[in-house]
């Protein structure tokens, strides 16, 4: 029985403060102890005495923002992630539990979707929610489909796939599955349109993002596992594994062994997100995209914090300069303030609001038609506080897309 | 002028427990040093809690004491020792057969040695270098010195103790061949001021030397060097040592947030005792041979090097230093030179300080017709009393500079007044040390400067060595002392000694945080224009 | 991915090349490992300190020196460029061009600087002090801010201060955090509507007095807040550095990276250039961490990485190395010599930086990379502390690069 190799990237800490100036959670709860003190300064007192463990680390939103200002390289959100996951109150709530398990309420509530959408959105159940589950009762819950992708694909996909000499694997999440099978449909549509088939995994379950951030370890590092042995076989069989979401993406390349110690390095290079994936196809020259003539929009990029971390948002937005009638505007890069299953939480959704404020004021301000990003939850939160349209980069790609006219430059 | 019964000079560990044992006999004592407290070889040492296995096979007696003090600090300084225990480690390179006497000799002296398989040893201490073949668990553990001094100090003066630093002791003042005060000098205003008592106590370490010249007495003392390096975090939980004949390097000691590494032993001219310098080849031997005791350390961020001066004591009829004993050595003066009224205590270690100052103070008592028996085996220190609050030792609910304070000052931590949340501010984030407890050391602990405050706090200790406190550390000094232009130069003045520890080690993250805090301080700062001349 | 340059460091070199490069048609890629030195930043810009002329002192530093290989008349050409445009991108210097002025540092020290932004203090060359009275000011229980050695300062230079603490509901909320009230979080607090009442506080202190200081801890996204702060308090009111992290530091650091964006330049933050190609003396692209096999293509490359802070420069028991591309350093062999005891004294480590040619291209194996520049702290052959010319090689060194790599 060997202790975890602790993370000693807290010794390369210069003190210099810069972190504590990009934290969101700082800016506006003065209970958090602030990315610095939390993470390098804090970690140094935990290896003394696990008793110096300080519970209000779970206001961390876990957005790695402190991570991308850090000039001296200081994983410092995985530093906090791990500490709570070490030392933290290891007794979640029944409302964590639930929240967590994203794939376990999916599957649930697809298959009474109505009902759920219904019940969810009533005043008594959301009064319920809030004081017994202390589920904010300000939250609106992203509606559940009726019919989970993964059922649409095997009726309707499915055999079309075999068509195609090159292929790449599929994983969609949680979010593409049970609540808006129209993005994964997006995907298959575009990936077919330049000539790629699409397979899904052997078996996929919840990439585990939120069971990390509500303290389930054990069950986040079985689902990983059993993600990560789908993913092998795709890549044994010459297939990249593309994803529509930056956080399940981020939590796949680099939570899987920052956090959870798991052996990923081997498969790492392979899981790409989508559009990064077709955006070099298109510079290298191997695929063409011809957009329809009448799309025309405004529309505003937010770069979601994983995806700022990934320092993949070039991607997506070079992507979607590429439609001729988009008026692109970048948002600057800030947190919405939703942070998964965080914003979700009665305690936190104050916090949450105040955080996303800025972002929610610019939006309104550049008076775009719609907002893109590349995470789900990102979007649920600026569509309840912005009142505003957003859509993943691909979902919009795909509605650009003149798809005859593409299949036809693609073909050889 | 007061009378007092005794004067001490020197303000380590030996003289602080001397003042202590005095002031509890009920003598009128005064404690002089000429710098800060712990300013000697008490605060550039190992903060080894030995268990006395380390003197075991070549020091039976040396081992005994060592023991026996062990069991009385863990009573009496509860605050400043962490119970870690020990390992004695066989390398594949060491003589497994030695481990067999070393087990012998440790019970011989009654201290509990227990041979464990490897595999537990690296159960029990993950740091551990994998490839030993035998390991050996005694109760070593971690002592902070300059807690232990202050708490000394500071029941000495709650028994009605005086106590002057930056007063340097330029003679003994002698009356018919009868030592009977000291003059000193005050090292801030340079005036010189006569202190008279029945009884001068030499407790100088190797500066005792000097000090007994003084009175006329020679004692042959030898200067030997010790370098330490400290790593930026906790790197052990438990003391690391190699189990063979005592070498350079082969103690690993977790230490509050850090640990260290040492020492080398080396002989060093007599003149070289106030400006010792870390040498390159001292520094690779350490970080080579500690390698062997802990593979991370090769990796880990080193804050600082330094030494400290041991002194060796001849044996009165071998003056070339040859037979050198390495036990407490207290002598009477008036018996061995003539010279009543003046004795002096040395030799010995941080472990034996209790001893030793016993042995000095039943000797005065006795000089001085007091019969009173020692108690400070018996009673607590300032800070290690019984604990009635035991429910702030579980709580979660309270802040990092609280619970950081309450392990440095113990149940004294109570004294630290928070007024309002503006007191919970913490000036030095690295050591978790508040403003609150900033000012309990300038107002109850005598802190003066911030060298004083670091002793007393540890601010300033941590990973970015003042780059970040220092300067608050020295506005609230300001506030205190009232003379904004004394403290920036204070300020500069610690910068530099921080520096002096940095250099030897400075490289990697090291070199990259002395540039920062060269580029806040002398750039943005503009340090460098109030440096005056250093005090120590 | 292909561009004209890629700049590799995004602090005020990085930055400040990138800027000149866009305006001028190029499309560039900046790499920065985090955040920049300017978070550190002091108010002024300095680009020579030896000398009460900035440019008396740069014709007589060594040959080694980036400001030599430069060229005096290159200098003074670039510097008369800088403070019109910075005013474009909407920071405001102010200072003589040929002649230095001074600044108050948080010690109440005063220090020479070329140009300081306009929000702060600052004091005529011939040390006369523009006030006779004035009002001190800081925020209860901000730590790096001391009011008593700026007073100290000032008394020693005949100036009365009346020092006094603000104190606003709003800031009880991060007082109520033992390390966050930190004055970028003032800033934040301050922003927008509280700014009608600071002024309303310290108004109530600035009648008598010439003038009001205070620590800089207004206007951390953009200057409105300053100028609205500044039209609002009825005497002059000037700023005065803190320790880190430095609120205009972070807003010009912002404010040119916007402009840089806005110029069509790509700023890809918390990434690092983990390798590069070479071929025929030449860079030909990098990798970055972020992107794994992605490679990134430019004609040009400029290496703006900063000095052992930034990792520019790293250090181990053994020696001094460039850490991206390997490329050649000047340095000293033997490691007792990096150091000198004193602190305070020139330190040679100071020194340590990449080789470059006369025209700052940096060397690897001992020749020039045809198109890899270096510009910045990262230069070797000077010590920024010590000459006070930190902000001003980077500016300099920066324009030098760019001029060249269009020239080709």
């Amino acid at each position: 029985m060997e202790k975890n190799k602790i993370d000693t990237s807290f010794e390369q800490c210069m003190k210099c403060t810069v972190c504590t100036v990009y934290c969101p959670v700082v800016a506006v709860n003065p209970n958090y102890p602030g990315p610095k003190q939390a993470g390098p300064d804090g970690e140094r007192y935990r290896l003394k005495n696990p008793l110096f463990y300080d519970e209000a680390l779970d206001l961390c939103l876990n957005c790695k923002r402190c991570e991308v200002a850090c000039p001296s390289n200081v994983k410092i959100g995985d530093i906090i992630q791990s500490a709570r996951l070490k030392y933290g109150n290891n007794k979640p709530k029944l409302r964590d539990y639930i929240l967590a398990n994203t794939d376990i309420m999916g599957s649930l509530a697809t298959t009474m979707a109505p009902v759920v959408n219904f019940t969810l959105g009533l005043k008594p159940v959301k009064a319920v929610m809030d004081g017994v589950l202390a589920v904010d009762h300000h939250r609106t819950f992203p509606k559940y489909a009726g019919q989970k992708f993964e059922t649409w694909f095997k009726r309707h996909a499915l055999k079309k796939q075999e068509a195609y000499e090159r292929k790449v694997s599929y994983f969609h999440g949680c979010y593409a599955n049970y609540n808006h099978p129209k993005l994964a449909k997006d995907f298959v549509k575009i990936m077919n349109a330049i000539g790629y088939g699409v397979n899904l995994l052997e078996k996929e379950k919840c990439c585990g993002v939120a069971l990390i951030s509500n303290g389930f370890k054990d069950q986040a590092t079985r689902q990983a596992e059993l993600n990560l042995g789908s993913i092998r076989k795709a890549v044994a069989r010459g297939e990249k594994v593309l994803t529509t979401s930056s956080t399940c993406t981020f939590t796949m390349r680099d939570e899987y062994e920052h956090i959870l110690g798991l052996h990923n390095e081997d498969v790492r290079d392979s899981i790409n997100l989508a559009t990064k994936f077709i955006y070099e196809l298109v510079d290298a020259g191997q695929v063409k995209l011809v957009f329809k003539d009448d799309y025309t929009r405004r529309i505003a990029y937010h770069t979601p914090c994983h995806m700022e971390k990934l320092g993949w948002a070039i991607y997506s937005t070079s992507m979607l300069k590429m439609i001729p009638g988009v008026d692109f505007v970048m948002l600057d890069s800030q947190c919405c303030g939703i942070a998964g299953t965080y914003g979700f939480k009665k305690e936190h959704y104050n916090d949450s609001q105040k955080i996303g404020q800025n972002l929610f004021r610019q939006i309104h301000d550049y008076a775009v038609d719609m907002v893109a990003t590349d995470c789900e939850t990102c979007k649920w939160q600026i569509e309840m506080s912005a009142g505003v349209t957003v859509e993943n980069p691909i979902s919009i790609i795909a509605d650009a897309l003149d798809v005859e006219a593409t299949i036809k430059a693609n073909r050889k | 002028m007061k009378e007092y019964d005794v004067i001490i000079v020197g303000g380590g560990i030996t003289g602080a427990g001397t003042a202590r044992d005095c002031a509890m006999r009920g003598l009128k004592t005064l404690l002089i040093e000429r710098h800060d407290l712990t300013a000697g070889a008490t605060g550039r040492n190992h903060g080894l809690l030995h268990s006395g296995a380390r003197y075991a096979v070549t020091d039976q007696e040396s081992a005994e004491e060592c023991i026996r003090e062990n069991m009385t600090l863990r009573k009496i300084a509860r605050h400043c020792v962490e119970e870690t225990d020990g390992l004695f480690i066989t390398l594949p390179e060491d003589d497994l057969a030695f481990q067999e006497t070393f087990i012998a000799s440790c019970l011989k002296a009654g201290i509990r040695a227990e041979a464990i398989d490897p595999a537990e040893a690296i159960r029990l201490e993950p740091s551990v270098n994998k490839s030993l073949i035998g390991a050996v668990r005694v109760p070593d553990g971690a002592v902070d010195p300059f807690r232990l001094t202050v708490a000394n100090v500071f029941d000495a003066q709650l028994h009605g103790a005086d106590l002057l630093t930056y007063h340097e002791v330029t003679s003994i003042v002698k009356e018919n061949g009868r030592v009977v005060g000291v003059e000193v000098m005050d090292a801030h205003t340079k005036t010189r001021k006569t202190f008279r008592s029945r009884i001068v106590i030499n407790a100088g370490g190797i500066w005792g030397h000097h000090i007994a010249e003084l009175a006329g007495a020679t004692v042959n003392m030898f200067p030997a060097k010790g370098a330490l390096l400290i790593f930026g975090h906790r790197v052990n939980n438990m003391v690391i040592n190699r189990c063979r004949k005592p070498a350079d390097a082969d103690i690993l000691v977790p230490g509050d947030t850090i640990c260290l590494i040492g020492t080398t032993s080396s002989r060093l001219p007599y003149d070289q005792i106030d400006d010792m310098k870390v040498t390159p080849e001292e520094v690779d031997l350490l970080l080579r041979e500690g390698a062997k005791l802990a593979p991370e350390l090769a990796d880990t961020r080193i804050l600082r090097a330094y030494a400290g001066v041991r002194p060796l004591v001849a044996a009165d009829n071998d003056p070339s230093g040859r037979s050198i004993s390495r036990g407490i050595v207290c002598l009477d003066h008036e018996t061995r030179d003539g010279i009543p009224g003046f004795i002096t205590i040395t030799g010995g270690k941080l472990m034996t300080y209790r001893l030793m100052a016993e042995w000095a103070t039943d000797l005065a008592c006795k000089k001085l017709g007091v019969d009173k028996k020692c108690q400070t085996a018996e009673i607590c220190l300032p800070g290690s009393e019984e604990d009635a609050r035991t429910d702030r030792k579980t709580a979660k609910t309270y802040g990092l500079g609280a619970k950081a304070a309450e392990g440095r000052h113990g149940t004294r931590s109570a004294d630290i007044l928070v007024a309002d949340k503006k007191d919970e501010s913490l000036v030095c984030e690295c050591e978790g040390v508040s403003v609150a407890e900033v000012n309990y050391a300038i107002e109850t602990l005598q802190s003066k400067n911030i060298l004083n405050l670091r002793r007393r706090t540890r601010l300033g200790m941590g990973t970015c060595q003042g780059e970040l406190c220092a300067c608050r550390a020295a506005g609230l000094l300001a506030k205190a002392n009232g003379c904004a232009r004394r403290s920036v130069e204070d300020l500069a003045a610690f910068m530099n000694e921080r520096w002096k520890g940095m250099f030897p080690v400075a490289w990697g993250e090291t070199l990259a945080e002395a540039q920062f805090t060269s580029w806040i301080y002398e750039g943005v700062c503009g340090l460098d224009s109030f440096v005056k001349k250093e005090e120590e | 991915m292909k561009f004209d340059t890629i700049i590799i460091g995004g602090g005020l070199a990085g930055l400040t090349a990138g800027i000149d490069l866009s305006r001028k048609g190029q499309r560039c890629l900046i790499v920065s490992s985090g955040q920049s030195a300017l978070h550190f930043f002091s108010g002024s810009l300095e680009l020579c300190s030896l000398d009460e002329d900035p440019f008396k002192a740069i014709s007589s530093l060594g040959e080694d020196h980036p400001y030599t290989k430069i060229g005096y008349d290159n200098i003074i050409r670039y510097s008369e460029a800088v403070q019109p445009w910075f005013k474009e991108v909407g920071i405001d210097f102010v200072g003589e061009h040929g002649k230095n002025h001074w600044r108050i540092t948080p010690l109440g020290g005063f220090k020479r600087a070329w140009l300081t932004l306009d929000e702060y203090a600052n004091i005529p060359s011939d040390g006369t002090m523009p006030w006779k009275k004035v009002a001190l000011l800081n925020i209860d229980g901000f730590l790096d801010f001391h009011t008593s050695y700026i007073a100290a300062g000032l008394a020693e230079r005949g100036v009365e201060t009346m020092v006094k603490g603000i104190s606003m509901p709003e800031l009880d909320r991060l007082r109520e955090n033992p390390t966050e009230m930190r004055s970028t979080n003032i800033a934040k607090t301050f922003a927008g509507d509280l700014i009608g009442a600071l002024a309303a506080r310290i108004n109530e202190y600035a009648k008598d007095v010439d003038a009001v200081l205070m620590p800089a801890v207004v206007g951390l996204t953009g200057s409105t807040d300053v100028h609205r702060l500044k039209e609002m308090v009825v005497r002059p009111l000037h700023f005065l550095p803190t320790l880190p992290p430095s609120v205009p530091g972070i807003r010009i650091q912002m404010m040119l990276k916007n402009r840089f964006q806005k110029l069509g330049g790509t700023y890809m933050l918390g990434d690092s250039v983990v390798s590069g190609e070479f071929e025929n003396g030449r860079l030909k692209s990098i990798c970055t961490n972020n992107h794994g096999a992605v490679k990134f293509e430019a004609d040009n490359f400029i290496l703006a990485t900063g000095n052992f802070f930034s990792k520019g420069l790293t250090s181990t028991v053994d020696g001094v190395r460039e850490p991206i591309f390997g490329l050649d350093v000047d340095s000293l062999e033997v490691r007792a010599e990096w150091y000198r005891r004193n602190m305070f004294e020139a330190q040679p480590y100071m020194n340590f930086g990449v080789s470059t040619d006369g025209c700052l291209r940096a060397m690897k194996d001992r020749k020039p990379v045809e198109n890899l520049y270096a510009a910045g702290s990262v230069l070797s052959g000077c010590n920024s502390l010590k000459e006070g010319s930190g902000a001003g090689v980077a500016i300099i060194s920066a324009l030098h690069v760019s001029e060249s790599i269009l020239k080709k």
